[in-house]
């Protein structure tokens, strides 16, 4: 029998969140893991047909979709009900969704109801060697690593943070498969919670799909130690993170804060001004291309994890560092 | 004033992960000596239960799931305010995963409910020995009952007319919910401040002892639902997460700042990672 | 609006001097409040740790059937007078020691004092945690009548109040019964970790036959840098509690950081092999009052009796200090016993406390220690000049192979005078003599 691998696209107001196509993409890796089995996406909302055909162009073989208005925004009853219905009714093997605040809210009540097992917040998916999934997740604050397994029941569920898994490309040739559309077999009275309005936050910089991050920490010593980071961001067209500790002291908002109980990132570029390293900053930087560190203490454990590292103060080596990099631009400009 | 309202707060002990330590020589985990404590995530459920109580009169439960230590957890409840605390716990219970742990929850609020219905149940956003935020949905999903997560602020709280608006936090900002009540909501810590408990609640928290309930008294719990029997999921092996192998770190204190750092940009350009973004 | 908190007596503290007020209280019927700000008792507490067991006796007669949460009996303790490099060793083991129950055991306080706490409240004492008394209540007359706490609606009355709020005794000054506000010449401070170990292990480092042996070691000289002060060793069940104190003035005119001074101790070769391999489980420092007695704050007033640390009832020189707290919180409670029968809680009824601790133990070994901290602030150069001496004394005398016996031992005399001269040994000899009482 197929075994059917199922990732849930996540969308609002018609625009698909990037973690569906890194689950997408991490689905397609097991699968080749798993003997005869299938990538196949599952997707809810009103008028979600463009993303279908995304669906196709990321390598999903099969999409199982229910437009509906009632679905128009994201609530966690006729979300959950339709997708149960779903799994009841094709029985897949695997279901992966993005650890998103909508992915966790929706993952832990479908789980309930097909009675299943879920991990939440996996940093690496797997097939094991007895073809069941070992999901890995941070447990004891971040200090440990876990491979959580669900044997006897389906479908094995597991959410994963955006950014965890590298984001593959569309392909440049595929074909449109198989959609199943399926009635949502619920009215809008069914729905007792109504969404009244939507306060969108403040534009925050969008720290999670930047290239170029340049982040700080206690070290940074406060706002104004920022104000330098921020330089060299925009010399490099980047953004700025930042650890817990100096997002808890104020210096920088909370969207900016990297790590465990902050956000995973993977640019292609990561500086490191006055962090030491620690683990549960650690996990949300792993997936960089390179890691440049700048610590005054040569034993500090960012070095452990950095391409490059430079054992100095950041208060000198941050502003030559912007220096030399926009001499360089200019430079570049003038060829 | 209208009739009393009855809140449960579902709540957990943790170990205080933020007083984790590592064995700085061995890489390993220092278990011991690491306090238990309410998970903060329902301290300030419990503020909101407070100050609903002292809004409309009432009563306020507090329950949880775990060993017998955790009555420190639901004394620290009924310092803060709730009048009621049940500990459901058995040998039996032990080892359970969520779904086996919203089982036991769902099935303990059914229980209180038959003797005085509530109209709010409150969890935690997430527990912070785990972070799973599965829990509260699992409960609301059990019981049928219209779930709101990380709920950060009540806008209005109609009791005579059962209809509550939440402001729920997302990525991209704030959800203006409308809800029926009863109702279940995970909160952030926005939801609100903790205040220092008065000393008579002190003294009664220090004279108060919680309710133990066990697998089969005073509710029978399916005993196919709970604990290892109950819960799917299996932990597997543990492991301490990998570093990945370093690559060179100079002084700049040894070769001067502005050699250290053309250094370092050499080493970014063989990397390649600045090719693309850098035009 | 809301009923007046009041108890027969109110606590402050839950040391060993609190609590063994408490216990003496509550089981002679009153109904008692301990306050204590820590999460719970002996949360906040540390110590180096020897018990002994003839003062908690002395409050709790069947304390041995209730379980106490002590390390290992004491069968094996001395001294040891560490230069740089080497160590000369005054050790006493002895099978007199290994009765049941020993007279001293080793300990952990946040074991300790949680089950000290709780044996009072068997007895009915309600203890209060997590708040911390901010003030003293008078009524007009200016007696004490109960204490106002950091909380809402924290006010709580009592005819008495003992306070037994350890070193840091702030509730005291206020009280107007100390004007002492700790000059770092008056107190010590200690650094202390406890560094987790396999049992076996530890009974094969310390030369232990199983958790019936334990040993304490209070340790001289390069320690504390030569510097007036101690150190300390002592083997728990499963853990080493390592530790080392001087006078805060000496930490601050040498510009010491404490942990350093314990990280280098730690590191003496001596000291390394004990420690290896071990995990450390705890981190603390802890003030030691060497008020002296003639410094001691007054112990009473109406209303109001002072007992523990906060007295400054220590005896440092042998390391006894939870012994005199328990006696005097004793003292104390038996004294608002007999207050609350008389129904007089003055000043001159509470002499009672006062006139029990002179004929106690207490007072009388307070009193003959009464000199030793001048004689140590006088003549920093002891714990140096002498600690090395008698290390070097010994190597000359164990390596002094074919030379006649008579002139290794002039030799060794010799090198004492080049330390320090005739008249000068002789002149800390005497003061010594006066400090130790004689
Ligand atoms: C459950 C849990 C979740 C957590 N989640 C996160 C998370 O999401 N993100 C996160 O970051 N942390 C998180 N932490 C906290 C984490 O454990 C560390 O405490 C934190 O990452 C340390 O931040 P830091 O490196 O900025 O500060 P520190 O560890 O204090 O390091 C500061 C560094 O700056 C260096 N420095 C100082 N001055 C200078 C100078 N002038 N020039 C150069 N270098 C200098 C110092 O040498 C030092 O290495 C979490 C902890 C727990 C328990
Ligand atoms: C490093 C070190 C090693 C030692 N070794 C030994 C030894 O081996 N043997 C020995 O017998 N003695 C030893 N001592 C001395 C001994 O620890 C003390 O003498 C003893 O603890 C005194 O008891 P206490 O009850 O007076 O005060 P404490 O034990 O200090 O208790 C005071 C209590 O009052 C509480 N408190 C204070 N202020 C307030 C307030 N305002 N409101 C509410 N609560 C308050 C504190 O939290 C604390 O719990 C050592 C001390 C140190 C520092
Ligand atoms: N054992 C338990 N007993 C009671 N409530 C619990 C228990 N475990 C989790 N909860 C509640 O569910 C919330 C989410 O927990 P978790 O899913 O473990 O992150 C917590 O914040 C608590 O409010």
């Amino acid at each position: 029998m197929t075994s059917r691998i199922w990732t849930y696209i996540e969308q609002e107001d018609g625009r698909a969140h990037p973690v569906s196509w890194e689950l997408l993409g991490a689905a397609l890796k097991l699968s080749r893991d798993l003997p005869d089995s299938v990538v196949e996406c599952v997707l809810l909302g009103e008028h979600v047909e463009p993303i279908i055909d995304q669906a196709f162009s990321f390598g999903a073989s099969r999409v199982y979709a229910i437009d509906d208005a009632v679905l128009r925004h994201y609530r966690n009853l006729p979300y959950s009900a339709g997708i149960s219905n779903l799994i009841q009714q094709h029985q897949p093997e695997i279901f992966l969704v993005g650890a998103t605040t909508l992915g966790r809210d929706l993952a832990s009540s479908i789980a309930t109801r097909v009675s299943t097992g879920l991990t939440a917040d996996c940093t690496e998916l797997a097939i094991d060697p007895k073809k069941i999934l070992a999901a890995t997740r941070p447990t004891f604050g971040g200090n440990l690593m876990a491979t959580i397994l669900c044997k006897t029941r389906r479908p094995q569920m597991a959410t994963v943070r955006p950014r965890v898994l590298p984001t593959p490309q569309p392909l440049t040739e595929w074909k449109r498969g198989e959609v199943i559309r399926a009635p949502l077999g619920m009215r809008e009275d069914d729905v007792a919670v109504k969404l009244l309005r939507f306060v969108a936050g403040e534009a925050e910089e969008e720290i999670e799909y930047a290239d170029v991050v340049v982040a700080g920490g206690r070290g940074v010593g406060g706002a104004k130690g920022f104000a330098l980071l921020r330089e060299l961001a925009d010399a490099l067209g980047g953004v700025v993170g930042a650890s817990r500790p100096a997002v808890d002291a104020g210096w920088i908002t909370y969207a900016h804060q990297v790590g465990q109980t902050g956000k995973t990132i993977r640019p292609k570029l990561y500086i490191a001004a006055g962090i030491s390293g620690a683990i549960q900053h650690r996990v949300g930087v792993a997936g960089s291309d390179f890691i440049l560190a700048i610590n005054s203490d040569p034993n500090a454990p960012i070095f452990h994890i950095a391409d490059f590292g430079i054992v100095g103060d950041l208060n000198t080596v941050v502003p030559e560092l912007t220096k030399q990099i926009r001499a360089a631009k200019a430079a570049q400009k003038h060829d | 004033m209208g009739r009393p309202i009855h809140v449960i707060v579902a709540v957990k002990q943790v170990p205080d992960t933020s007083n984790v330590r590592i064995n700085p020589e061995t890489g390993t985990l220092i278990r011991e000596g690491v306090p238990a404590i309410l998970n903060p995530y329902e301290a300030h459920a419990l503020e909101l239960a407070v100050q609903l109580k002292n809004t409309f009169g009432g009563r306020i439960t507090v329950l949880t799931m775990g060993p017998a230590g955790a009555t420190e957890a639901l004394r620290e409840c009924i310092e803060q305010g709730a009048d009621r605390a049940i500990l459901v716990s058995d040998r039996k219970f032990a080892a359970a995963d969520t779904l086996a742990t919203s089982y036991v929850i769902a099935t303990a609020i059914e229980a209180i409910q038959r003797e005085t219905p509530a109209d709010l149940l409150l969890f935690g956003k997430q527990a912070i020995d785990g972070d799973t935020a599965q829990v509260g949905p699992g409960v609301a999903t059990r019981l049928n009952l219209p779930l709101i997560t990380c709920a950060c602020a009540i806008e209005s709280f109609d009791l005579d007319n059962r209809l509550a608006i939440v402001h729920r936090r997302v990525e991209r900002g704030i959800e203006v919910l409308q809800t029926p009540l009863p109702a279940l909501f995970t909160v952030e810590k926005e939801i609100a401040p903790i205040s220092r408990a008065p000393l008579p609640n002190i003294i009664h928290a220090a004279r108060y002892t919680p309710e133990i309930w066990s697998a089969t008294a005073p509710v029978a719990f399916d005993m196919a639902q709970i604990g290892i029997k109950g819960s799917p999921t299996i932990v597997g092996n543990a492991h301490t997460p990998p570093l990945k192998k370093a690559g060179p770190a100079i002084t700049a204190a040894e070769m001067g700042v502005e050699r250290a750092i053309a250094e370092a940009l050499t080493a970014i350009d063989k990397a390649g990672v600045l090719t693309g973004s850098k035009a | 609006m809301t009923e007046k908190l009041s108890f027969d007596a109110i606590v402050v503290g839950a040391g060993p001097a609190g609590v063994s007020a408490a216990i003496t209280m509550a089981s002679k019927g009153l109904h008692v409040a301990v306050i204590e700000r820590g999460r719970f008792a002996g949360s906040k507490n540390l110590f180096g740790g020897v018990l002994y067991t003839s003062a908690i006796g002395d409050v709790l007669p069947d304390f041995a059937k209730r379980n106490p949460p002590f390390e290992r009996p004491v069968t094996e303790q001395g001294y040891w007078l560490m230069s740089p490099d080497s160590v000369v060793r005054l050790m006493h083991k002895s099978q007199a020691y290994k009765v049941e129950p020993a007279e001293a055991y080793t300990a952990l306080r946040a074991k300790f004092d949680a089950w000290y706490a709780e044996q009072a409240a068997s007895f009915g004492a309600l203890l209060i945690p997590k708040t911390n008394v901010i003030d003293l209540i008078r009524d007009a007359q200016g007696r004490v009548i109960g204490v106002q706490t950091d909380r809402p609606q924290g006010d709580v009355y009592a005819p008495v109040v003992i306070l037994s709020e350890g070193v840091n005794n702030l509730l005291t000054q206020k009280a107007g019964l100390s004007k002492v506000d700790l000059p770092p010449n008056l107190v010590a401070l200690s650094v202390k970790e406890v560094i987790a170990l396999p049992q076996a292990a530890i009974e094969q480092r310390f030369g232990l036959a199983g958790a019936k042996e334990g040993v304490a070691i209070d340790i001289f000289g390069d320690a504390t840098l030569g510097l007036p002060g101690t150190a300390f060793l002592y083997a728990n069940k499963t853990s080493v509690s390592i530790g080392v104190g001087m006078l805060l003035a000496e930490f601050v005119q040498h510009k010491l950081r404490p942990h350093e001074v314990l990280a280098r101790f730690k590191n003496h070769p001596v000291i390394k092999p004990y420690l290896q391999g071990g995990e450390q489980l705890e981190y603390g420092a802890h003030l030691i009052p060497e008020f002296g007695y003639d410094r001691m704050p007054k112990l009473l007033a109406d209303g109001v009796m002072v007992a523990g640390d906060a007295a400054g009832m220590v005896d440092a020189l042998h390391r006894e200090g939870t012994n005199l707290a328990m006696t005097a919180g004793k003292f104390a409670g038996l004294t608002a016993v007999e207050a609350h029968k008389a129904q007089d809680f003055s000043a001159r009824f509470l002499r009672m406390y006062r006139r029990k601790l002179n004929q106690s133990f207490v007072m009388k070994d307070l009193k003959q220690y009464r000199r030793m901290g001048d004689f140590l602030g006088e003549s920093p150069h002891f714990m140096k000049t002498y600690v090395d001496f008698a290390n070097d004394a010994a190597l000359r005398y164990f390596s002094a192979h074919g030379m006649a016996k008579r002139d290794m031992e002039k030799e060794i005399v010799n090198s004492l005078w080049q330390r320090r001269s005739f008249f000068g040994v002789a002149r800390d000899m005497m003061k010594l003599l006066r400090g130790m009482g004689a």
